[in-house]
């Protein structure tokens, strides 16, 4: 619980977008989308190919600016405010397309991201003084199960493990709002569970939202489902009743026919 | 959890067998500059302490360009504009205003970071081959107005640098003493290196590497990754101004030359040449081609022909330079060592 700092009544959602809207030239990408998410809780948005997932996310965590619409974040309007900006709030992601620094070694990865944790004016004294900022990384690196590849580089790990040191930089800094893109994208079977386990996990700590491809995936671990389908939000629920949501199914096995 | 503590230390011992090598061959460089000192000295000599002087100055050159192009993988052709305008302020203000070593030193800091910061500004935001032709573009036109400019001696520069007397903590060194400003040029430019390595290992500097490996994804741990290129570059810029202000202490004129392209790509393939990246390599890879300058040059006067076959031999044979390739060998035993002797 942070009590303390005013926005932060449990009625207040962690996160609002309203109508949010970009265009990119002719494609209407993200068309007046508005949804919220609650505290502690799995949100995961779904839609086919091209319904604009993607750029929705990039919309909230400030990779590119909305047309119209907004976010708010605790109740703050965050809209267009740049990745590092969103970060101090408190608002970290992953990417899709693994994104690491593929050159420097998996321990230095997560404690480039746990630096933020630190005050700036030790970014001038020896590395070993952010003692902070390396206990995290340290504590990262055994949960996502990456301790024996520490020195290696990030570029010489498997997919599997690419995919889990993304999920562990964003956490780096304790974010309370962790937006994650597909992240089992291109993973094994038995990678992919495992890493719905570990999502699973961190939902009591910190609040979540996924994109995901994975309809199985997603209906096991979401508390809530947005699903998206040509730029425009197509229903929004628990995950029984969009299963069961005859307008999502027609978006994803029939002939648009209610486009 | 038992072994908290385990992953911090082994990463320490790895990124520590790093440095150590590179601060070897840091102590093996004054090492071997004191040694020349000694024998150049029982020899008599005066010209070949000029000379290795001179290969300090643009040994510091030289680094300034590796912390841009080793760390944050930034190539800067333009270098040239701050270290001749370090020579031309040092000239000046040792001419016109005060023969003290230390307001030619603060002067020359002063502007130095404001003209890195205004080319900062301008450049920072173009990557890649773009931010490398800005940066020789601001050199050339620099390099042109001065050499139109009547009151900086345009095309003949400054001559008439007077020598001066260095005051130290409780010594003195006389400029005019090549085995005195010798020593004291090494001791100037190790310190600039020792500065550098410092600054690389911090947090801060790290940040550059992570900028060179994937610039995109660095805004996105909270760091402001246009601040840190700055700053990288004012860094640069002030390194490359302060071993100009030497210049003239040195030979006792500046000329519009040392800021033409020429200083610039000659900067570039000696931190080629020494390894990119290290740091202490630019200083071994300056001594080599002033060195090979000097001695081919005696020779022949196509001592360029030679300078360019051995740059394309060493970059297909030697990508890595001189330190780089002597980096790896001696890591492994001070990484072994340092590993059996850890309890």
């Amino acid at each position: 619980m942070n009590a303390g700092s005013p926005p932060h009544d449990a009625d207040t959602p962690l996160l609002a977008v309203r109508d949010l809207s970009v265009r990119f030239g002719a494609l209407q990408a993200v068309d007046r989308v508005s949804f919220a998410i609650a505290r502690g809780r799995i949100t995961s948005v779904i839609g086919p190919n091209g319904a604009g997932k993607s750029t929705l996310f990039n919309l909230i965590s400030g990779a590119i600016r909305p047309d119209s619409g907004q976010v708010l974040f605790r109740g703050t309007d965050v809209t267009g405010r740049s990745p590092n900006r969103l970060l101090d709030a408190g608002l970290a992601r992953s990417f899709q397309i693994t994104n690491l620094f593929f050159e420097l070694p998996v321990f230095e990865n997560l404690r480039l991201a746990a630096q933020r944790l630190e005050p700036g004016w030790r970014a001038l004294l020896p590395t070993q003084r952010s003692a902070h900022a390396l206990r995290r990384a340290e504590a990262l690196i055994a949960r996502f199960d990456l301790a024996h590849k520490a020195t290696a580089a990030a570029g010489a790990l498997s997919h599997g493990e690419q995919r889990r040191l993304e999920i562990a930089i964003a956490l780096a800094t304790q974010p309370e709002l962790l937006l994650l893109d597909e992240p089992t994208q291109g993973m094994s079977h038995g990678d992919t569970a495992e890493t719905a386990a570990l999502i699973k996990s961190l939902a009591g700590e910190l609040t979540i939202l996924l994109i995901e491809h994975d309809v199985e995936l997603v209906m096991d671990l979401s508390d809530h489902v947005v699903v998206m389908h040509q730029g425009m939000k197509l229903a929004a629920g628990h995950p029984a009743a969009i299963r069961a949501n005859p307008k999502v199914q027609a978006a994803y096995f029939g002939e648009a026919a209610v486009a | 959890m038992a072994d908290a503590g385990a992953v911090i230390t082994a990463v320490r011992h790895s990124e520590q067998a790093g440095h150590r090598t590179l601060t070897s061959f840091a102590l093996a460089f004054i090492a071997l500059g004191i040694l020349f000192a000694a024998v150049a000295a029982s020899l008599g000599d005066v010209f070949f302490f000029r000379l290795a002087t001179e290969a300090l100055i643009f040994g510091g050159l030289a680094l300034s360009v590796d912390v841009l192009l080793g760390y944050a993988g930034m190539l800067s052709l333009g270098q040239a504009l701050f270290f001749g305008l370090g020579a031309y302020v040092s000239a000046l203000v040792l001419k016109n205003v005060l023969p003290s070593f230390w307001l030619a030193m603060a002067v020359t800091l002063a502007v130095g970071t404001v003209a890195g910061l205004v080319a900062a500004v301008i450049s920072i935001r173009a990557r890649g081959v773009y931010f490398a032709l800005i940066t020789f573009g601001l050199a050339q036109v620099v390099a042109k107005v001065v050499f139109n400019t009547p009151r900086l001696g345009a095309s003949d520069g400054i001559i008439g640098i007077p020598v001066i007397t260095i005051d130290l903590v409780g010594f003195t060194v006389d400029t005019g003493n090549a085995r005195a400003f010798f020593l004291f040029c090494l001791a100037f430019v190790m310190a600039l290196y020792f500065l550098c390595a410092y600054l690389a290992r911090t947090p801060a500097g790290r940040v550059l590497a992570a900028i060179r490996s994937n610039e995109d994804r660095v805004p996105f741990l909270g760091y402001p990754v246009g601040l840190v290129k700055v700053l990288a570059f004012v860094l640069a810029a002030d390194v490359a101004a302060l071993s100009g202000a030497l210049y003239p202490m040195l030979r006792g004129f500046v000329s519009p030359e040392l800021l033409y392209f020429e200083v610039s790509g000659n900067a570039v393939i000696t931190a080629i040449i020494g390894g990119m990246g290290t740091l202490i390599g630019p200083l071994y890879g300056s001594a080599l081609i002033v060195g090979l300058k000097s001695v081919i040059g005696s020779y022949t006067a196509h001592h360029l022909i030679v300078i360019g076959t051995l740059f394309v031999f060493a970059v297909i044979f030697f990508p890595q330079g001189l330190i780089g390739y002597f980096k790896r060998p001696l890591e492994r035993r001070l990484g072994a060592r340092s590993a059996s002797t850890s309890p």
